[in-house]
């Protein structure tokens, strides 16, 4: 998975090695504010899941512990974040507070929230798409919200989004499910 | 030559009699086709299935079975439900 928006760079790639778990590496660029880089292994969990006749929600945590890395001053890191969505065909709603440890580097809570309506019903072999509307907060960078109108493409294991923010950067996105 | 053609005769009518099963799951949660990825690839991975397919719209997943085998309900289930996803009913069709 790779995310590029107003925040910074974001790859990450991770294996599921059970059915609620996921093991991986998170690399991050960090942009508009402290240019910090952070490396860590990660750790996601599916804390719970509801299934629903017409929706699907559930509540992950992310966590990953590694090296922060700023003017070439290397720092230990820590960061966890926990993603509430909840999903039907037709709406698509998630909101995501995140708690980053840079060191003495920073220390910041980042948030965001989305909402999605899908035009039309896609099927499973269909193209998916979506149009979406994310806000971020992150007040360790700027102290104002940021909004991103996005569109968002899926088809079988492959997701693409490209957005562009209020604060006129572009956001692209990509994950590939294998 | 009668004796030796008996077994034979035998078993291609209970290869017959035992036909393939196609198995219909209704499934809560499933919404999403980029989640619902992991279903097909799971039933996939299956000995005894030949086909899979999953219809959102009407929360099915359709397994068809290879001739002469099958899949019981509880092996169904627990898949469904390792892949993250309620079995609500399975209906079954002989064929």
């Amino acid at each position: 998975m790779q995310e590029n928006d107003e925040t910074g760079h974001t790859v990450s790639l991770d294996y599921t090695f059970t059915p609620t778990n996921a093991f991986g590496l998170y690399f991050k660029q960090e942009e508009n504010g402290k240019e910090i880089l952070m490396l860590t292994p990660e750790f996601n969990t599916l804390l719970k899941r509801w299934n629903l006749p017409d929706g699907q929600g559930n509540i992950f945590n992310m966590t990953g512990a590694g090296l922060a890395r700023y003017r070439g001053d290397n720092q230990p890191c820590l960061w966890t974040a926990f993603l509430a969505d909840y999903e039907s065909r037709r709406w698509f709603f998630s909101y995501e507070p995140r708690f980053v440890w840079d060191g003495d580097i920073e220390k910041s809570v980042w948030q965001r929230a989305r909402i999605g309506v899908a035009p039309y019903l896609a099927n499973y072999n269909d193209l998916n798409t979506w149009i979406m509307f994310q806000v971020d907060h992150h007040p360790a960078k700027h102290d104002h919200f940021v909004a991103t109108p996005l569109i968002r493409f899926f088809y079988k294991t492959y997701l693409f989004e490209i957005g562009y923010s209020s604060n006129q950067h572009i956001m692209v996105n990509w994950t590939i499910q294998f | 030559m009668l004796h030796k053609l008996l077994p034979l005769i035998i078993s291609l009518g209970v290869c017959s009699v035992a036909g393939a099963d196609t198995i219909r799951a209704t499934v809560n949660g499933m919404v999403c086709g980029f989640c619902a990825t992991g279903i097909e690839k799971t039933f996939k991975a299956q000995p005894e299935v030949k086909t899979v397919d999953v219809d959102l719209e009407n929360r099915l997943v359709t397994i068809h079975t290879k001739q002469g085998q099958t899949i019981d309900d509880a092996k169904i289930k627990k898949l469904l439900g390792n892949a993250g996803y309620s079995v609500v009913a399975v209906a079954r069709q002989k064929q």
